[in-house]
């Protein structure tokens, strides 16, 4: 009785240690194995910007009406209107993936942003080698890429918000952009984890 | 074994009646012998001390939570997740050391078993802290939902794999947190991911399934009360999918559903029909189940019929206001809107959510039907009381929505419930002489009579005049109970 009480118990703790180490394993993986990437951020809605110790980033991106420019993009909206019924309305989101193109010069500090090229709706297998494919989703218009929490540690975390403040209330006209950029890693698979950010010619890595 | 508190009043009587030369010392002692008068002391020690560590453990969790919310910057992340995992793996396996001691022989639960127990709490939620830095390590997107949720699961395993009630009771208010912010969708900068959709969108299932065998298992009303409410609230949420296929007539086969589903299959909740079908499997041979006394049989069944009435008391109440049967008139035709949810209401008729729990209450109330010592099938009486009750409320609300509106008639009929329900406790009350039930039953009414007091346009000098006969009603028949119940408990003594 005792013995298989403990047998119970092991198998238990080795189960729930296997779902400890399961949830960064993915994104272990592609940091080690995947290409870097660089992409431009949005300013976001200032109220959500910190969430208890991180900081929530938007992308140019993660705008469906920048999308909806890129080539490609009607097509998923045609089939997303096909498969919505009242009833899955809300059940899995329809995944995509953005074609992004590295800029000339790479290399530069701060570096320069990719370029959104295209979208589809299945992963590209022979893209040239300055492409990279980014899965994202888009589950009634919040489009996402996995990217958009970073952890900031307790005590730089008010010195870097106001930082972000700062480079998003210098923004003037449609053009320009803020001087925020996040370096990523994306994988074969598409899934991408943020590695670093960039505030001007500052890079943060936590 | 009788309760404490009975056990406690029976030694001072004992010792009274010893010392007045009542009773001999002889039989003094097998009277403690029986009632274990020595055990007490440190019964109620141990509760308290339960209580001590189970808070403290809570407390510590949330230290070691904050902590890890608070980035621990200093230390590398290879030798933060070495760390952690160590933590985790050393609370575990320390606790579970103490708790697996053997009892000592003159007490039920030996005092490094209960700290054993402290700590295997700790180191569930430690699990959790676990998880939460995982994600935040690696910058990982996760939802609050698939936390909480994975970790519930996560938690159930070993309260199945231990046995333990208070592990039971976290893994199921975590899992029904989780469940509730995905729904809510109360985290909404992070959805839940897909897996941890179909974990909720199966939750009425995978609740009931999991949470309800676990009560069994531990023999814990706790586990039973929670598990059920987690179980029939997801299923609640499931129904309220109908209002999407947009129509008012499906609006009102969600109310009418979910109106009276959940308190259907609390009410005829039995445990000996479970214990029936999983006989086959005892390697035992069981005594005949019909012949055995209730309290013996039927662990659960009265937790099931009190939150049943409970549910039934909210629902009566709140459809007892006039607003409540505000009749919103669907335009297209009858035939239409049955057709649109034949069509697009068949995915969630064909609910497996949906079809288990009605399967589910189906046989439930055949098997209450069932011939017993009269070999006739039939109904007990207050079974068949409950089912009329239940039958009205699924009539009114489907007439009112599909046949004609009918806003007087629904509303004065579920003030007739209302109070016959009312009645019903206070009468239950009285023939068992309970209190509580009794006294529910009168702030029911008055509750009734207020409320439509203060709903209606009633002059002041009416609302004065009831005020004072409600005031009076409930003083004279709360005394009057009061003396009942006293001479109902000395009757027996005469």
């Amino acid at each position: 009785m005792r013995n298989s009480l403990s047998l119970r118990f092991w198998i238990v703790l080795a189960l729930q240690i296997v779902l400890i180490l399961a949830v960064p394993a993915q994104a272990f993986y592609t940091q080690m194995n995947g290409r870097s990437l660089v992409l431009q951020t949005a300013p976001v809605d200032p109220y959500s910007l910190f969430q208890g110790y991180s900081v929530t980033l938007g992308y140019d991106i993660s705008n469906v009406q920048n999308l909806s420019k890129l080539p490609g993009w009607k097509d998923i909206e045609a089939k997303q209107k096909l498969e919505r019924t009242p009833l899955n309305a809300d059940a899995a989101s329809s995944e995509f993936y953005v074609i992004l193109e590295a800029p000339i010069g790479e290399g530069s500090r701060p570096p320069k942003p990719w370029k959104a090229v295209s979208v589809t709706g299945r992963r590209p297998d022979n893209l040239p080698a300055n492409q990279i494919a980014l899965r994202g989703s888009d589950r009634q218009g919040r489009i996402r890429y996995g990217l958009e929490t970073y952890f900031i540690p307790e005590d730089q975390r008010d010195d870097i918000n106001q930082q972000i403040r700062q480079v998003n209330s210098q923004v003037q006209g449609e053009s320009s952009k803020p001087a925020f950029v996040v370096e990523a890693k994306v994988g074969a698979d598409g899934n991408a984890v943020p590695m670093a950010i960039w505030l001007r010619d500052k890079r943060y890595q936590f | 074994m009788a309760s404490d508190k009975f056990r406690q009043q029976l030694r001072q009587e004992v010792e009274q009646w010893r010392s007045q030369g009542l009773i001999s010392a002889e039989q003094s002692q097998q009277l403690a012998e029986r009632y274990e008068f020595a055990k007490l002391d440190g019964t109620a020690r141990d509760r308290f001390v339960v209580v001590v560590l189970g808070i403290g453990s809570v407390l510590l969790g949330l230290g070691v939570i904050t902590f890890v919310a608070a980035n621990w910057q200093a230390i590398p992340r290879e030798l933060k997740l070495l760390l952690l995992l160590t933590l985790f793996v050393g609370v575990n396996t320390t606790g579970f050391y103490f708790w697996n001691q053997p009892p000592l022989p003159d007490r039920q639960e030996s005092g490094r078993q209960r700290l054993g127990q402290g700590l295997l709490l700790l180191g569930a939620l430690i699990l959790g802290a676990n998880l939460a830095l995982m994600g935040q390590m690696f910058h990982i997107n996760g939802s609050s939902a698939d936390l909480c949720i994975i970790w519930g699961l996560a938690v159930l395993g070993m309260a199945y794999g231990l046995r333990l009630t208070s592990l039971g009771v976290l893994a199921i208010l975590l899992t029904g947190i989780g469940y509730w912010i995905g729904v809510s969708d109360w985290d909404w900068n992070n959805s839940p991911s897909d897996t941890v959709r179909w974990v909720m969108h199966y939750m009425p299932l995978i609740a009931g399934l999991s949470f309800i065998p676990l009560a069994y298992w531990c023999r814990s009303k706790w586990l039973f009360g929670l598990g059920a409410i987690v179980s029939l609230m997801a299923l609640e949420s499931t129904l309220s999918r109908f209002s999407e296929v947009a129509s008012y007539f499906n609006f009102y086969v969600k109310w009418v559903m979910s109106f009276t589903l959940p308190p259907a299959i609390l009410w005829s909740y039995d445990d000996r029909l479970w214990q029936r079908l999983s006989a086959p499997f005892a390697s035992q041979s069981q005594p005949d189940l019909e012949t055995l006394p209730a309290s013996e049989t039927q662990y659960f069944r009265p937790i099931a019929q009190g939150l049943s009435l409970l549910y039934l008391t909210v629902v009566t109440y709140s459809s007892s206001f006039h607003d409540a049967w505000e009749h919103h008139q669907d335009p297209t035709s009858r035939p239409a809107q049955m057709e649109r949810l034949m069509t697009e209401g068949l995915p969630l008729l064909l609910d497996p959510n949906l079809l288990f729990f009605v399967g589910l209450m189906a046989v439930q109330w055949i098997y209450l039907a069932r011939p017993r010592r009269t070999g006739r099938w039939g109904l007990s009486r207050i079974d068949g009381m409950m089912l009329g009750f239940l039958v009205v409320i699924a009539a009114m609300t489907f007439w009112h929505s599909t046949v004609a509106p009918i806003n007087a008639i629904a509303t004065f009929l579920s003030n007739v419930l209302l109070f016959l329900l009312a009645v019903a406790f206070m009468r239950d009350g009285l023939a068992e002489g309970q209190r509580r039930i009794f006294w529910s039953g009168l702030t029911l009414v008055a509750l009734q009579i207020l409320s439509r007091l203060l709903e209606y346009e009633t002059s002041l000098l009416l609302k004065s005049l009831v005020f004072v006969l409600c005031g009076i009603g409930v003083i004279v028949i709360g005394l009057w109970f009061e003396r009942y119940v006293r001479t109902l408990r000395t009757a027996p003594e005469d």
